[in-house]
């Protein structure tokens, strides 16, 4: 239990919680104690000792490290005594006499706390005249991520941000005492999907980014705050420019979202925004070829086909879209005259998701706060990063989980019961009857549950998720958070109605019902495992409009490709997250050629085709987004200028979700996307293109064993399809299941309802030789 | 001074094989153990070890029966043995693992029965290879009596005994270092609070950690009883305790005595007097970290108190002897080269000034030192163990970095003259 | 997987003493530097394998300890104390010796792989000060002299199994304690935690 302590700091009583560390309450207080090691989101460890005050006890005063002492009533602290500075500046000075003195080229430079710390607590010169310690200068301990290990003063944030938050211990404290080093084991790299958190919390140059390095200087930076929309987590973000170009993005401390972390694919898939082949001018097909053309003449064209009434539209939007461009959309069909138009949205893997009025939708925080968190979704790690960490920071906690299936299996480590193949099949139904599971009722039966509940992969049918959620409301106290996995998928929800996706889309489209089909930021054919149907709808329909950054498999087909400007810095609007919170997506560089924002290109071709006379404004826009929402929310997106609320704020409505649903199809392998695939934008970005979509499968040894693999290689085929990729084992699959990672633009084109052989890929190589 | 002999009664009427269970039984062995666990109760032995008073034998002094009754409930509850004796100087937890191990195991036994545990690790440091060996030996021949294991002498009692290797780490001796690396990990002194071993040790659950000499002393006192044991020694320092003697000295060894009597009288009599009849310049009254004491100081009296009050530690029970010849800067270097070698690094004052401070020491004692360095010295280890003042100030995790002070303080309070003799007068720039 | 069956069966014993299969990776360490004569890379892959923790995780651990080589060691591992009260009773004189037998720096291997050398800190056995282990065998009271005609009895005859009693009574000088019990258990590796794990040899 936590309760309120009086305690004296400096001559001054403040209050504070007396869980809180001292160094915290102090904080809170407005007394700043120098660190290096102590971080608000890790375990203290008291090493780098900066932190040093004096404490009041019965044997006199005493120096302590207030990052590791609890508070306690009646407190009698000194921050500021001649003992305690002098000790701080011991510290400071012992840090320094082995860390070089590269600050001119540092990246660091200008954002150091040891830079800033010496200016304010420092000796102002050096009495070290021997030998500094010397390592090799930066070395690459992945591919984007290098590390100066004579920079490094060894506070451990790194080291334990990777064993306590993502649960991936590759980097560590080699040697000890005085040879005592930061680094990795040779064979096994700091292949982390959250390896960029170290760096932005590396209190010195001694991580740096590829993506980063030598790029700018603090001092030249621009800054926003906006929200990630890679995936429906939402994180809250920094985005720093320097002379127009974005250049950065830095994780922000949102208590209740994302904690200061992001994925590395959110960190740095900014990087296609610079690429060269960025489409920048509107772009029309001429005899199979794409020329450029002025915006005005896009607007022209495309106002003659819908203004006349025979036209039929429909749309597949990707889930990158802020609330606003939603918004716009809306409006743009429901001026069309003919408007019996649908909304597709890019995803594989939509589901009705569970939003009856008698569910309480879970907030992230509940996981924190719950007995239990109940999981059959996707894999997290894969699709939903941050969620990942959350999870394992409340197991962290104390609070039990339990994984379905084994679709999560990057989770199971921290699991208190792992469910495979005895309860849930190969085909991801559930075989055992949950009222028989004793040590599951033992956890759940009238216990506060937080459940992630979603479908775990595209051939799942909801029966089996239906089942188990139905046994969880009737059960326990549910909360229940919808694993959708899309970016702005919630915010897509609540403002169109009967939503529907990729797979609806390929059964329902077709030439006899779409003249005319707006395809904006997707590349189905290229991302979907529908990728084969699409083009044929593609193929047949007549005229299509893509709104996208570049050219790929998708764009391609189209008309006209419209340029866009992207929501990592280039627009203004609003983004709704997995617990249905909104908050801001900023504008930091100008949008660059003609590129526009969706939104403002779809409201100006209202405007010119005369479907309306109102000019749209962005705030009009996020009104009407929020209409039938409580009344109090709507003000949130009040002044564009001033960024309201930065947290955001949690909004709900029941959606409306009109995705068919399917039936199990008796399936021998599963399918899911990586964090890390080959979208163009991934292509384009060159941290994720190095960490690489690799083409690969897993199975369990056994079936590495039945189908007599040895190589490590094999060969996939179906009809007259050949792939050879590697696989790598996984005992946590089922027997006879292969796993197939589907964001790769190879592996995608297989028809995942029907049969795929596998064989040992050694004889093809051997016929190849001859 | 002469020996008081308890716990090396076994190992020296039986020099041959005290170490074997046979002749250990022969001479009363596992009687004590046998009667406790049939006759006796847990509240009784932890009574007779508190009316013992005897203080812990690793180091720190503190009192064996307060300990034990820290410890927290809890289903698994484990007994440590802190068989890493690294400390320069010392040697006497040797002989006891090396020559009478199952004097250990019987007090292991009665202390699992007082604290109710079933599993005690006995971490010994990896370079006692025969110690090892000895220990191994003597727990599976306990295991084969039915002494160890399911059901011990018949009794309701279960206790397995594991001895695990040390690997090279002076630190893995501080307790909180022991259970991390017992624990498969880095010897890395955990932070107290909050991880005090009886409440959260060895896997977070009440651990009891005591010295081999400690738990070796056990069956002598339940068998005797604790006032029997309170009578020997002084007040404060009570028993006997191996003094473990070394430096210039003409018989160096392991000597069980009771505490009371003077450093002097324990060199001349039993020490047989320092070699060639040089005269004592300096001495080390309790291991590496302890700061010296002068030669003029050999009245000082061996128990924990006196020595405490004349600014040092009793420690582990180290006594090291330098003659008038010894030069003390390269002795003050050695024994900071061995803290900075032993530095788990994780505090900064401790990683870097323990190694800044040997480069400096260094420089002077070969004759390139500075003016200033004196100066510099005495305010690097100021900001280790700010006031240099005895017991030291701490801006660490543990004491190791303020030890490797103490030589330095010594030699500056008591023989500066000494290194200001090794600083070239004149010094180019 | 690199180990053999005899290593993975008695690493599976090992881990079984234990309430949590973490707390084995000391003695697997010492197993692996009894397999190789160093920490291999390949045996951290394998622990990391048995204990279900990361390769960097063993390496951190292994490097930590000074008794864990990062590179192979020779047959003989020589180490001269140098701390307190062999320092003041002439160990250098030990160590500058036992360098110009070997041409051995602190802590190299010479190329015929016979003989490492390492100055350690105590080894506790400061009352036969100066001392020094051959394969963390003791041997107490040595001095310039007799530790040539040591390390030149381990060049010439090459025992296989290093016998402490042997050393002390042909090479040794002032003791520590009375060793008294007479024992043939020797070392047969630079891996003494090996030999605790029941498998030590008796010299004939
Ligand atoms: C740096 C350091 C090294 C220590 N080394 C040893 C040691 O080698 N053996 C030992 O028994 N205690 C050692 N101790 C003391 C232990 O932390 C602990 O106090 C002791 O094992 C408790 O046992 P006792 O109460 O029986 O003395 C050391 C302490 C410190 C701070
Ligand atoms: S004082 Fe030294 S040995 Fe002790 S914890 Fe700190 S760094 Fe480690
Ligand atoms: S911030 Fe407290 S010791 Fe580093």
């Amino acid at each position: 239990m936590s309760e309120v302590v009086n305690l004296n700091v400096n001559g001054i009583d403040i209050q504070s919680d007396s869980k809180k560390l001292l160094i915290e309450a102090c904080e809170d207080s407005g007394i700043h104690i120098p660190r290096f090691c102590w971080h608000k989101r890790l375990d203290p460890v008291g090493m780098c000792r900066m932190c040093l005050v004096e404490i009041e006890t019965p044997r006199g005063k005493m120096l302590v490290p207030s990052c590791t002492t609890q508070i306690s009533d009646e407190m009698i602290v000194d921050t500021e005594s001649d003992v305690v500075k002098k000790a701080q500046e011991g510290v400071l000075e012992f840090l320094l006499i082995n860390h070089p003195l590269d600050c001119p080229i540092c990246d660091k430079a200008g954002e150091c706390p040891l830079q800033d710390q010496t200016m304010a607590y420092g000796p102002g010169e050096s009495r070290f005249v021997e030998e500094k310690r010397h390592f090799e200068k930066p070395i690459s301990i992945s591919e984007i991520i290098l590390l100066d290990r004579e920079r490094c003063i060894l506070c451990a944030r790194c080291t334990r941000f990777s064993d306590e938050i993502s649960g991936d211990p590759l980097i560590e404290f080699i040697q000890r005492g005085n040879k005592t080093e930061v680094n990795t084991f040779p064979n096994e790299p700091f292949k982390s999907y959250f390896s960029g958190n170290t760096v932005q919390i590396c209190p010195v140059g001694a991580l740096t980014s590829t993506s980063y390095r030598f790029k700018a200087r603090p001092w030249d930076l621009k800054s926003t705050r906006s929200t990630c929309n890679g995936c429906p987590m939402g994180c809250s973000t920094e985005l720093n420019s320097s002379q127009n170009k974005m250049l950065r993005i830095l994780g922000v401390d949102n208590d209740s979202v994302n904690q200061g972390w992001l994925c590395d694919k959110g960190r740095y898939n900014f990087e296609y925004l610079n690429s060269e082949t960025r489409i920048k001018t509107p772009l029309k097909k001429l005899n199979n070829n794409f020329e450029e053309v002025e915006m005005q003449e896009v607007y022209s064209e495309i106002s003659e086909l819908i203004k006349n009434e025979n036209t039929k539209v429909n749309f597949y939007l990707g889930s990158n879209l802020t609330n606003e461009d939603f918004v716009a959309f809306r409006e743009f069909a429901n001026s069309i005259s003919n408007n019996d138009n649908k909304f597709y949205l890019n995803d594989d893997v939509l589901f009705q998701g569970f939003f009856n009025e008698d569910v309480e939708l879970g907030k992230i925080d509940d996981l924190n706060n719950s007995d239990a968190i109940v999981i059959w979704a996707e894999d997290l790690k894969e699709r939903l990063p941050v969620l990942y960490l959350r999870v394992r920071q409340a197991v962290k906690n104390g609070v039990k989980l339990i994984v379905f299936g084994h679709t999560n299996r990057t989770l199971d480590d921290v699991a208190e019961i792992f469910y495979s193949d005895e309860v849930v099949s190969e085909n991801f139904e559930i075989i055992k009857d949950l009222t028989k599971l004793e040590d599951f009722k033992s956890l759940i039966v009238e216990k506060n549950v937080t459940a992630i509940i979603g479908k775990s992969t595209p051939q799942q049918s909801d029966s089996s998720i239906n089942k188990l959620f139905d046994f969880l409301n009737s059960n326990s106290n549910l909360k229940i958070l919808n694993a959708f996995t899309k970016g702005n998928t919630y915010g897509a929800f609540q403002i169109l109605d009967n939503l529907k996706g990729t797979k609806d889309f390929v059964n329902e489209i077709n030439s006899e019902n779409t003249d005319l089909l707006f395809v904006v930021a997707a590349d189905p054919i290229g991302r979907s495992i529908y990728s084969k149907q699409v083009k044929k709808v593609f193929d047949e329909i007549k005229t299509v409009v893509s709104l996208d950054n570049f050219k790929h498999e998708t764009s391609e087909l189209a008309d006209v490709i419209v340029p866009i400007s992207s929501t990592l810095g280039e627009k203004n609007g609003t983004f709704t997250n997995i617990e249905f919170r909104t908050s801001r997506i900023d504008k930091l560089v100008p949008s660059p050629g003609q590129t526009v924002s969706d939104w403002e290109f779809i409201t100006s071709l209202m405007n010119f085709s005369g479907l309306s006379n109102n000019s749209y404004s962005l705030e009009e826009l996020n009104t009407k987004a929020f209409e039938d929402l409580d009344i109090e929310l709507k003000p949130y997106f009040d002044n564009l200028d001033k960024p309201s609320n930065l947290d955001g704020i949690i909004n709900r409505t029941t959606p409306k979700i009109a995705t068919s649903s399917s039936d199990s199809e008796k399936v021998n392998f599963f399918i899911g996307e990586k964090l890390y695939g080959d979208s163009v934008t991934e292509r384009n970005s060159e941290s994720i293109s190095l960490l690489g979509a690799k083409k690969f499968i897993e199975m369990n040894q056994e079936t590495v064993d039945k189908f007599k693999l040895s190589s490590g290689n094999c060969l996939l085929e179906q009809d007259n399809l050949e792939i050879n990729v590697s696989y790598t084992v996984n005992n946590i699959l089922p027997k006879g299941t292969i796993y197939i990672p589907t964001n790769r633009r190879e592996l995608n084109k297989f028809d995942f309802s029907k049969k795929i052989m596998i064989t040992p890929s050694r004889v093809k190589e051997a016929l190849n030789v001859n | 001074m002469r020996e008081t002999i308890l716990l090396t009664q076994h190992m020296r009427s039986n020099p041959e094989d005290s170490h074997l269970i046979d002749s250990y039984e022969k001479n009363n062995g596992y009687v004590t153990a046998k009667k406790t666990l049939l006759n006796s109760s847990p509240e009784k032995i932890l009574e007779e070890i508190k009316s013992s008073n005897i203080r812990g034998r690793g180091g720190a002094g503190f009192p064996t029966g307060v300990k034990w009754g820290f410890l927290a409930e809890d289903e698994d509850r484990y007994l440590v043995i802190n068989a890493d004796e690294s400390e320069p100087g010392t040697f006497k937890d040797r002989i006891l693992l090396e020559r009478d191990p199952h004097q250990l195991i019987e007090g292991i036994i009665i202390t699992c029965f007082s604290a109710n545990i079933k599993k005690a690790f006995i971490y010994i440091r990896g370079e006692y290879a025969k110690p090892a060996r000895r220990v191994q030996q003597a727990v599976e021949q306990a295991y084969q009596k039915g002494y160890l294991g399911n059901k011990i002498f018949g009794s309701d009692m279960d206790l397995d005994i594991v001895v695990h290797l040390g690997a090279g780490a002076y630190i893995c001796g501080e307790e909180t270092a022991l259970l991390n690396s017992l624990e498969g990990r880095r010897g890395e002194p955990r932070l107290k609070p909050p991880y005090f071993p009886a409440v959260k040790g060895l896997y977070m659950k009440p651990t009891l950690v005591n010295n081999v000499e400690t738990i070796s002393s056990v069956p002598w006192i339940i068998e005797n009883g604790g006032e029997e044991y309170n009578k020997l020694g002084v007040e404060g320092s009570t028993g006997t305790r191996i003094f473990s003697l070394s430096g210039h000295i003409n018989k160096p060894g392991n000597y069980e005595i009771e505490m009371g009597g003077s450093f002097g009288e324990f060199v001349e009599t039993l020490g047989g007097g320092i070699r060639n009849s040089k005269k004592v310049k300096a001495y080390i009254p309790g291991g590496a970290s302890a700061p010296w004491f002068r030669g003029d100081q050999l009245d000082i009296k061996m128990t924990i108190d006196d020595v405490a009050n004349n600014n040092s530690m009793l420690g582990s029970g180290a006594v090291v002897m330098m003659d008038e010849d010894t030069n003390l800067v390269s002795a003050a270097k050695s024994i900071v080269s061995f803290f900075a070698h032993e530095s788990c690094g994780q505090c900064t004052p401790c990683r870097e000034g323990t190694t800044w401070i040997e480069m400096i020491l260094d420089r002077i004692a070969s004759g390139r030192g500075r003016t200033s360095d004196i100066n510099l010295l005495l305010d690097v280890c100021d900001n280790i163990s700010p006031g240099l003042s005895w017991p030291p100030k701490m801006t660490t995790i543990c004491p190791l970095g303020p030890s490797a002070v103490s030589p330095i303080t010594s030699l500056m309070n008591d023989f500066r003259e000494e290194v200001e003799r090794l600083i070239p007068t004149k010094v180019l720039l | 997987m690199s180990w053999d069956k005899t290593l993975l069966k008695q690493a599976g014993e090992i881990i079984e003493l234990y309430p949590q299969k973490r707390s084995a990776l000391g003695p697997l360490l010492h197993l692996a530097q009894s397999k190789d004569g160093y920490i291999s890379d390949d045996s951290i892959s394998v622990i990391s394998e048995l204990l279900g923790i990361t390769e960097v995780q063993v390496k951190s651990v292994s490097t930590f300890y000074s008794m864990y080589k990062q590179e192979p060691t020779g047959k003989y591992l020589i180490s001269v104390c140098k701390s307190i009260s062999c320092e003041i009773n002439n160990s250098t004189e030990v160590i500058d010796k036992v360098q110009e037998f070997t041409g051995l720096n602190n802590n190299e291997t010479d190329e015929d792989g016979l003989f490492s050398f390492e100055a350690v800190e105590c080894i506790g056995a400061c009352g036969g000060a100066p001392a020094m282990q051959v394969n963390y065998e003791t041997v107490e009271g040595i001095n310039a002299e007799n530790v040539f005609s040591l390390c030149s009895w381990l060049k010439e005859s090459a025992p296989e199994v290093i016998v402490a009693d042997e050393m002390q009574e042909n090479f040794g000088g002032i003791k520590s304690f009375d060793w008294a019990i007479q024992d043939n258990t020797g070392a047969t590796s630079t891996a003494p935690g090996f030999q605790t794990l029941k498998t030590s040899k008796v010299k004939k």
